[in-house]
């Protein structure tokens, strides 16, 4: 950091860092090791996740086709096609995979785990070993997971959703749809153990000034998320529970129809699972939403635009979450005034979202905008999530919802918000904070040659979703032409089948990009992209106990631009110094010189 | 590769097209409206010679506030409410108003199971579980012009009827009956379909409408009728499928 005086106070002795390799790197207490081993983890799921896409994705633009290179391997049984059976499996795990296994651990665990405390000014979470436990819950939840590939009867296919009765003993009887319940339980408890660790250090562990209105937008969005995570995904629990009697003890809380004496709801299986699911599209996007508020602002050069009116938004969206699950179940045939009354808190959500849009847009305006791929990757998502959360208004009002219930309409909207723009902000705070996570910068031409391979493919993948659906496709058909309308639709299929092989391969480029960077990328700065929260006052990367003194903050997260950095040739202030408009909070201890 | 949507061969289907049709014009101009502004700050307010120096400007005067909340809301009410009027009118006039006091409606008992359709109508008596029960597989046998009513029940696991070209659909859920109403205004064969994942064989999961016009439709039934009375085993009802109309038993 370049000169100026800073403020920080006195601690005490700081206990030694670990010196032997399991306590260093596999079992560790640090934040800054689990995150990255969330991310590792993370990342690898989101391989496999991305794998399964193209397989189904060959499968709906080559149907009975045998798939190239892996078929044989893979498919061996049905001569290297992909038979109904493995179709099912697949889209099953695909979601599975993807939500709950990949992009949970990269951005809440991952990115999570690493900011926080150093966005914070703090020197690790609250609770260290149960950050610790996190992992290795959520590790667990990977090896059941993975063990439901290979058993009798096959791997789970009722679906992300695992909707009763098809999920109970009726529809799934082997053991691979009770491991993945299991998994799902697991996964849920890593994620709950979490929240209570962030928000706890959100709340207690905040540097001396770090007011609520001093924090960088990616820590509301991460305290907003453990909210909402502490609250719902126990209900999520809840629900594995009741489906795991049933399908174990032979309880019957979701099972009815012909099964003798059956006197269970399916329906409430639905109410549990959207309970918890809606909010876990907020708990996906809030994160990504403040990491691209705060990166929108670092490159523009400019402050946010109405920084406390995003904070009330984001509160509201939180707030309006746990109100509207009742979207996902228009067809079930629900009373009328329950339909429009959640038809109508849907559509209020809206109003917060569009403030949250007009602050990026506001803040953009009258920057001097830099465009680094980090960059970029942010104006990735603030296009594919205005698109992902425009045709949430198709699905929002019941009309046309009658119509586009359960097509790919529905498929393409929920992956530009949950694939395309958490993949967008995954990459952006990929790119941005490596230089703090590893020490050496990313390579800037591959970055760009990676966005842009990304950032089209992927919005002809997802925009022939909602021209597919729109047609009329439903999801989930092992083969479309088995319908006369749908006939027509092979080369849409097709057309987002090929735009989606390349938006796997083009992944190669990051993989390339982020191996190569790791062992050659050259060193980072403590600061590379000029900004001035607190992890960028702090060494790449930051030394054991991150701050060798507790920060004092005396501002925002976004001065950048500001009249008083002048004198200092730059123009952005560090949240901690002295210089500037803002008084300090209290009597600082002057840096020894 | 051009787009469109199947055939509308409904009475409320242009309802249903006439929403969509407004969320993509109306969304399609917010969307538009803010591309352009993103694209013009990126073009105009890049960082380049002479513009090294972001606007150090917080937006959070008042007259800042009162331009984001504005946009918000007029575009909330331009939008949401005015979409959430004209379907909470939809729905109560039309599509929930379910004709069970019309005597020309045509009533089908609708029992979805791994991975086939029954369809049961009641005959000339008008009450079902009698010899004159008309029963399908996979097949919907209608009369063009008259209020087509469905109730559904489901044996194994949820489906969802879905009928694509009179733009409506409908979950069949085991333990509970659901219910629909829909009406042809043009004979011709549609597809049915099953929207909800129901297994593996849930791709072929498929039907077909059959609308026919009045004197058709009559000759079918008698036809249809004759058949069933010939075939009729009380003792063989209930694997028909189908329950009592009124009190969903």
């Amino acid at each position: 950091m370049s000169a100026g005086k800073v403020a920080a106070s006195d601690e005490g002795e700081l206990p030694p860092e670990p010196t032997g390799f399991w306590r260093r790197w596999v079992f560790s207490l640090d934040h800054k090791v689990i995150g990255r081993q969330f991310l590792f983890l993370g990342l690898a799921f989101l391989a496999v996740g991305g794998l399964m896409a193209m397989l189904i994705r060959w499968q709906l633009a080559s149907p009975g086709v045998p798939v190239p290179v892996v078929g044989k391997l893979l498919f061996g049984p049905s001569g290297g096609v992909i038979s109904p059976v493995a179709y099912t499996a697949l889209f099953t795990m695909h979601g599975t995979i993807m939500i709950f296994f990949a992009v949970t651990p990269i951005l809440i665990g991952g990115f999570g785990n690493f900011c926080l405390p150093l966005l914070v000014g703090a020197r690790d979470m609250a609770f260290p070993r149960l950050n610790m436990a996190s992992f290795w819950t959520m590790f667990a939840a990977t090896a059941v997971l993975t063990a439901s590939f290979f058993v009798p009867l096959g791997p789970p296919e009722a679906g992300w959703t695992a909707y009763a009765t098809l999920s109970t003993a009726i529809g799934a009887p082997g053991p691979g749809q009770t491991l993945w319940v299991v998994a799902i339980y697991l996964n849920g408890a890593s994620s709950v153990m979490g929240a209570v660790n962030y928000i706890t250090t959100v709340l207690r562990l905040r540097a001396p000034g770090m007011t609520y209105l001093r924090l960088p937008l990616t820590v509301w969005g991460f305290f907003l998320t453990s909210i909402l995570n502490a609250l719902f995904v126990p209900v999520l629990a809840a629900a594995m529970v009741l489906l795991f009697f049933d399908r174990v003890l032979g309880t019957q809380f979701f099972v009815a129809g012909t099964t003798p004496g059956a006197g269970g709801d399916p329906i409430l299986y639905q109410h549990l699972f959207w309970l918890f699911g809606h909010p876990e599209v907020y708990i996906l996007i809030l994160p990504a939403w403040g990491i691209v508020g705060d990166l929108l602002a670092f490159f523009a050069r400019k402050p946010v635009f109405g920084y406390r009116v995003t904070v009330g938004a984001l509160v509201g969206v939180v707030v309006l979450s746990c109100v509207v699950y009742g979207h996902h179940m228009f067809t079930t045939g629900m009373s009328p005034l329950l339909g429009e009354s959640f038809m109508l808190l849907t559509m209020i959500i809206s109003v917060p979202t569009s403030l949250i849009v007009l602050s990026w847009l506001g803040t953009v305006w009258r920057g001097a905008i830099r465009f680094p791929t980090p960059m970029l990757f942010c104006l990735g998502l603030v296009f594919t999530f205005g698109v992902g959360g425009l045709t949430g208004l198709y699905l929002a009002d019941i009309t046309a919802d009658l119509y586009l219930h359960d097509t790919y309409f529905v498929v393409g909207h929920f992956h530009l918000i949950m694939a395309a723009a958490l993949l967008m902000s995954l990459f952006a705070a990929t790119y941005f904070w490596f230089p703090k996570m590893f020490g050496r910068m990313m390579n800037e031409p591959l970055g760009k040659l990676h966005f842009w391979l990304t950032f089209v493919p992927l919005n002809v993948v997802f925009f022939g979703m909602l021209a597919i659906g729109y047609q009329g496709m439903q999801r989930r058909l092992y083969d479309p032409s088995v319908y006369d309308f749908l006939k027509p639709l092979l080369p849409w299929n097709r057309a987002v089948s090929h735009a989606a092989y390349l938006l796997g391969a083009a992944q190669l480029v990051f993989v390339v990009n982020f191996f190569w960077s790791l062992a050659r990328g050259p060193r980072a700065a403590a600061n590379p992209w000029e900004v001035g929260t607190l992890e960028w006052t702090v060494p790449s990367p930051p030394p054991h106990h991150n701050f060798d003194r507790i920060p004092i903050v005396v501002r925002g997260p976004h001065e950048l631009g500001h009249p008083a950095a002048r004198a200092l040739g730059r123009d952005w202030l560090s949240q901690t110094e002295l210089e500037g408009d803002t008084p300090p909070p209290r009597a600082p201890t002057e840096e020894p010189a | 590769m051009h787009i469109e949507l199947p055939r509308d061969a409904s009475l409320d289907g242009h309802l249903v097209d006439g929403a969509i049709g407004y969320l993509t014009l109306t969304t399609g101009i917010v969307f538009a409206l803010a591309l352009v502004f993103l694209l013009a700050a990126l073009l105009f307010h890049r960082a380049r010679a002479g513009r090294t120096w972001g606007r150090h400007a917080h937006g959070n005067r008042a007259r800042d506030r009162v331009l984001m909340f504005s946009v918000a809301l007029v575009m909330f009410v331009a939008i949401d409410v005015t979409l959430a009027l004209r379907t909470t009118r939809d729905l109560e006039g039309r599509f929930w108003r379910y004709p069970d006091a019309d005597p020309a409606a045509v009533r089908v008992e609708v029992t979805a199971r791994q991975w086939a359709w029954s369809f049961r109508t009641a005959g000339p008596d008008g009450r079902f579980g009698t010899p004159d029960d008309v029963v399908t597989l996979n097949e919907l046998d209608i009369p063009v012009g008259r209020p087509i009513y469905l109730k559904l029940r489901a044996l194994d696991v949820v489906h969802s009827l879905y009928l694509p070209s009179f733009r409506t659909k409908i979950d069949a859920i085991p333990g509970a009956t659901t219910r629909a109403w829909f009406q042809a205004t043009a004979p011709g064969r549609f597809e049915l379909g099953c929207a909800q994942h129901c297994g593996v064989n849930h791709y072929k999961m498929r039907g077909i409408v059959v609308a026919r016009a009045a004197d058709d439709y009559r000759d079918w039934l008698g036809r249809a009728e004759a058949d069933s009375r010939l075939r009729y085993d009380p003792a063989a009802s209930a694997a028909a499928g189908g329950w009592d109309w009124e009190t969903g038993k």
